[in-house]
């Protein structure tokens, strides 16, 4: 049964360099054939289960018109939530104003994901986006007026040259925004971007190490839970949608470039825009037998420092994880640990997650 | 044809001073082949051989040539020429009567000339001497013809001015052939023996045998038996090569051919055997080789271990046409199993290694190569080592003894300190310098085996400028300080990875191989100490330092499947490794050990 559903909103006023997500220059014309396509696939496949999570992200959603963001909110409506449902949306520093917020709060949303990435002028000149910390904390304060409580930013560090003093900074100067999550990414340079094709190489994998543990003790210091390699919340303000992911539950994936799991089969759908607007969604599926979904289960549920519940996975697979992968070894070593029911990567390791991943799957 | 009218030859020559080249060209003259159809060096078939313009392998080419109104058969058969193939030189001389002896006009005697000719000598064979680039604009014919007269022992009137780039002069020395090599023995009549002077594996035909017709004749549909082996079979086809594929009903005394029978079992035939029939038989074995001993040693193991019986396959494959290759099972727990291959020296393992990876597509790991050491124990019993691995205990040996070779190494006498500097540092003992000329010497040296192993030849030509030649033989086995330093990876010995090394030098060996590998492993979840030792004394170490990062720092609903098809591929990566105790080694890094010192 699924509870979880995605949208992706493909269209950006700039593109970032390091981006590699499904995504173009933002054009009306596009932007509307999109959205009676987009409104299109969901009629297709949505069964009329009641949702939990809702989370539109792009791309940059926050790019569309008041006009284009009501015709988004009378597709949204279509979906039958939960009276605990979450609902974020993802917003960029520059496009945030009252009635966006105010649109953003008549369609529902209840959580809002902020791109603010950094505040260093080098690390953002590298990135081809523009924020101030000044900007950045009167835009907060006007979304806490307009009464959003869950409030997510999204920061990026080791990039190509940086120093460890500038996550420092962005580290201090975010948290001066007190928000509820905080994502922070290790950059990855990903094929066909602007940064890898411009030959920049990423930095030094210990300075990488430092920054990476100097985040984790600020923001626990600050009262966060470290729950995934990269996210950090406030206890309670978890994000419950990419959790879903991690559980490896079933979600609807809508949009261009958007990925879903239904019925046992993950599914990605076309980053090509023309077979998109023509109905043909769906580029490839991937058939989810129960051997390949313990494995995903592991990747996935690995991710988050609590771990797996051996029990549930128990129940779920009616197979006992140990029996299913050889994990004496890494056991052995305290790469894994098993307690209280729950099988996790020892916190210090957590880092080393592919390599400990790597000697099971 | 007459019997008389046969010639059996070889040509003979230094490395580079144009013996394929010139090859080519009486081929040309006797029109085994037209202008049209030369393709550059025509006896060397391998790629390998082009390649390297070396010549490896043994081919026989049958030539007609008309000379006073007579019709006459030429044999021609290649040798190699560089020194770790005397083995097969001695072969092919053996199938001979005559050898032309090729000197480059503007090098002059070579190191390699001189270890050939000694070969031909012993065979008794009629030697034309031959001075060949006599176009170059730095031939100087006066002093070759001197050195020819004064070293070796030549009469100037004897030797035969030609080119084998223009063609000048091969005329008359294919007339010099025919006048001076004698013909072989007739012996049709007598019990039939023929000496399998090569083989090699036709995927039709099974075996083909390259035989020299000694005695009596052999037909198609003989049944012939290999004596040594005592196995018949019978001939479907015979013929020899001009040098297309030429087939013959039958072979007789005194020519050169090849036999094929259907033999399937590649174990059943060994070079320098002798065929005879049943309708005609023998019972005498005709003198085969001395047999190579094998120098150098080195473990092979494939990197995947599940193709160990194709890397068997492979090497029982190049054995047949290449008898000197020995190889014994080897089993190393790091590495799994293998085999213990000994090489007659390192250019003979680096074609085998080559041939194994390119005509059987193995992916191969390679230990650092062993000379064999005796070790002379307590007890006065002598134990052979060929692996470092074999090394007696500490406590139970009174002393070890080193193989040492006497070397020819000729060269300029501007480069004698150079050299002497090179051989000194290489542990060389000193015997004496033999003037040619006043500008060319000839130094011997008793070195250890072991020294020039690894770079000692390398080393030469970047002393000398590449004017010097090098050329030994294994003289005798001397006391040395000799001890087994083994390779420690999170303090576990590697056994693949000990050598064996001389005291005085086991410091910075020791230190040269710590620190190429931890250039050359990866690093890993947890810090890996590696390090050299003597016993329990750690002589050098290095540290690699824990693997800091491999996680995905993004991974939500949207990419799920691409993450993990990227962890597919850190995984196929993974397999190219050897997991040595805890340590996932690369193969490179065991070939960084052996390259460059």
């Amino acid at each position: 049964m699924n509870q979880s559903v995605y949208i992706h909103i493909p269209f950006c006023r700039k593109l970032c360099s390091y981006c590699d997500f499904c995504k173009m220059n933002y054009n009306s014309i596009f932007v509307s054939k999109y959205l009676g396509s987009l409104s299109a696939e969901i009629k297709d496949k949505y069964e009329g289960e009641e949702i939990s999570t809702l989370y539109i992200g792009g791309g940059t959603p926050s790019c569309l018109s008041t006009s284009e963001l009501e015709a988004l909110c009378k597709i949204i409506s279509t979906f039958k939530l939960k009276e605990d449902y979450e609902f974020t949306f993802e917003c960029n520093i520059g496009d945030i104003n009252s009635d966006l917020l105010m649109l953003l709060k008549n369609m529902g949303v209840n959580r809002l994901s902020i791109g603010v990435e950094s505040f260093d002028s080098d690390n953002l000149e590298l990135m081809n986006r523009y924020c101030t910390f000044e900007d950045a904390y009167s835009k907060i304060e006007l979304c806490r007026e307009m009464g959003f409580d869950n409030i997510n930013i999204d920061l990026i560090y080791a990039l190509p040259n940086e120093e460890f003093k500038t996550v420092k900074k962005d580290i201090e100067l975010a948290l001066k925004l007190k928000p509820d999550h905080i994502s922070t990414y290790s950059l990855i340079l990903e094929d066909n971007t602007l940064l890898k094709l411009k030959g920049y190489q990423s930095i030094d994998e210990e300075l990488d190490y430092k920054m990476y543990n100097y985040i984790i003790r600020k923001l626990t210091e600050k009262g966060y839970v470290h729950y995934e390699i990269s996210n950090f919340a406030k206890p309670g303000k978890e994000s419950r949608h990419n959790l879903n992911c991690w559980d490896n539950n079933e979600y609807y994936g809508f949009g261009l470039g958007a990925a879903g799991y239904f019925e046992g089969v993950r599914y990605q759908n076309t980053r090509n825009l023309t077979k998109y607007l023509n109905g043909e969604y769906v580029l490839e599926n991937e058939l989810v037998t129960k051997e390949s979904k313990m494995k995903y289960e592991l990747m996935l549920g690995l991710r988050k420092l609590k771990g797996i519940n051996i029990k549930e996975f128990h129940d779920k697979y009616n197979e006992n994880i140990q029996n299913v992968f050889d994990l004496n070894a890494l056991m052995k070593n305290k790469d894994l640990i098993l307690k209280d029911n729950y099988l996790f990567i020892n916190p210090k390791k957590i880092y080393l997650m592919n390599e400990i991943l790597l000697k099971i799957l | 044809m007459k019997e008389q009218n046969y010639r059996n030859f070889s040509i003979i020559a230094h490395i580079d001073h144009g013996k394929s080249t010139l090859a080519d060209r009486i081929l040309e003259i006797t029109h085994a082949v037209d202008k049209r159809e030369m393709k550059e060096q025509l006896l060397d078939n391998m790629d390998l051989e082009r390649e390297r313009g070396i010549t490896i392998k043994l081919n026989a080419v049958r030539l007609n040539y008309n000379y006073n109104g007579d019709d006459y058969i030429l044999n021609l058969i290649d040798t190699p020429g560089h020194v770790d193939f005397s083995y097969e030189v001695s072969r092919s001389l053996a199938a001979c009567d005559g050898a032309v002896l090729v000197v480059d006009a503007a090098q002059g005697i070579e190191a390699q000339t001189l270890a050939n000719l000694y070969l031909a000598l012993e065979q008794d064979l009629t030697i034309i001497p031959v001075i060949n680039k006599i176009d170059l604009p730095n031939a100087n014919i006066p002093k070759v013809l001197n050195e020819l007269e004064k070293v070796l022992g030549f009469k100037k009137e004897e030797v035969i001015l030609c080119s084998g780039k223009t063609g000048e002069g091969v005329e008359e020395l294919v007339k010099a052939i025919i006048e001076r090599v004698p013909a072989p023995k007739n012996n049709i009549g007598a019990p039939t023996r023929a000496l399998i002077f090569d083989s090699f594996f036709d995927s039709y035909r099974g075996v083909i045998l390259l035989v020299k017709m000694v005695d009596g004749k052999i037909k198609v549909g003989d049944t012939i038996e290999l004596l040594n082996s005592k196995s018949d079979f019978v001939v479907s086809s015979l013929g020899y090569n001009t040098p297309k594929t030429v087939d013959t009903n039958e072979l007789v005394s005194g020519e050169v051919g090849f036999i094929a029978a259907s033999i399937k079992d590649i174990s059943t035939v060994s070079v320098g055997d002798t065929v005879t029939t049943l309708q005609n038989h023998s019972d005498i074995p005709l003198d085969g080789y001395k047999e190579m001993k094998p120098m150098v040693f080195s473990g092979i193991f494939p990197t995947e271990p599940n193709r160990y019986d194709e890397l068997k396959e492979a090497l029982e494959k190049l054995k047949l046409n290449d008898a000197s290759l020995t190889y014994e099972p080897e089993t190393s727990e790091a590495l799994g199993f293998g085999f213990r291959i000994g090489f007659l020296g390192l250019l003979h393992m680096d074609i085998i290694m080559t041939r194994l990876e390119r005509e059987f597509n193995l992916d191969i790991i390679a230990t650092s190569p062993s000379v064999i050491y005796k070790a002379v124990l307590t007890d006065g019993s002598i134990v052979e080592i060929d692996s470092p691995n074999k090394m007696p205990d500490r406590t139970k040996i009174k002393y070890i003894e080193e193989p040492y070779i006497y070397t020819n190494i000729i060269s300029p006498s501007v480069y004698i300190g150079s050299i002497m500097e090179l051989c000194q540092n290489k542990r060389g003992i000193y015997v004496n310098t033999e003037y040619i000329d006043e500008e060319r010497v000839n130094i011997h040296y008793n070195i250890p085996l072991s020294e020039i192993v690894y770079d000692f030849y390398d080393k030469l030509k970047s002393y000398t400028k590449g004017y010097a030649s090098f050329d030994y033989e294994l003289s005798k086995y001397l006391q040395s300080d000799l001890v087994k330093m083994d390779i420690l990876l999170n303090g576990e010995i590697v056994d693949a990875l000990s050598v064996i090394v001389h005291k005085d030098f086991a410091y910075s060996k020791g230190r040269t191989i710590v620190k190429k590998l931890r250039e050359s492993i990866p690093r890993q979840m947890f810090q890996v100490p590696i390090q050299a030792s003597i016993g329990t004394k750690v002589i050098a170490r290095e540290t690699l330092s824990a693997m800091r990062k491999n996680v995905l720092a993004k991974c939500y609903g949207g990419d799920v499947s691409r993450k993990r098809k990227l962890l597919e591929k850190q995984k196929e990566g993974k397999k190219r490794m050897k997991m040595v105790g805890s340590v996932e080694v690369p193969q490179e890094a065991f070939l960084a050990i052996l390259k460059d010192e």
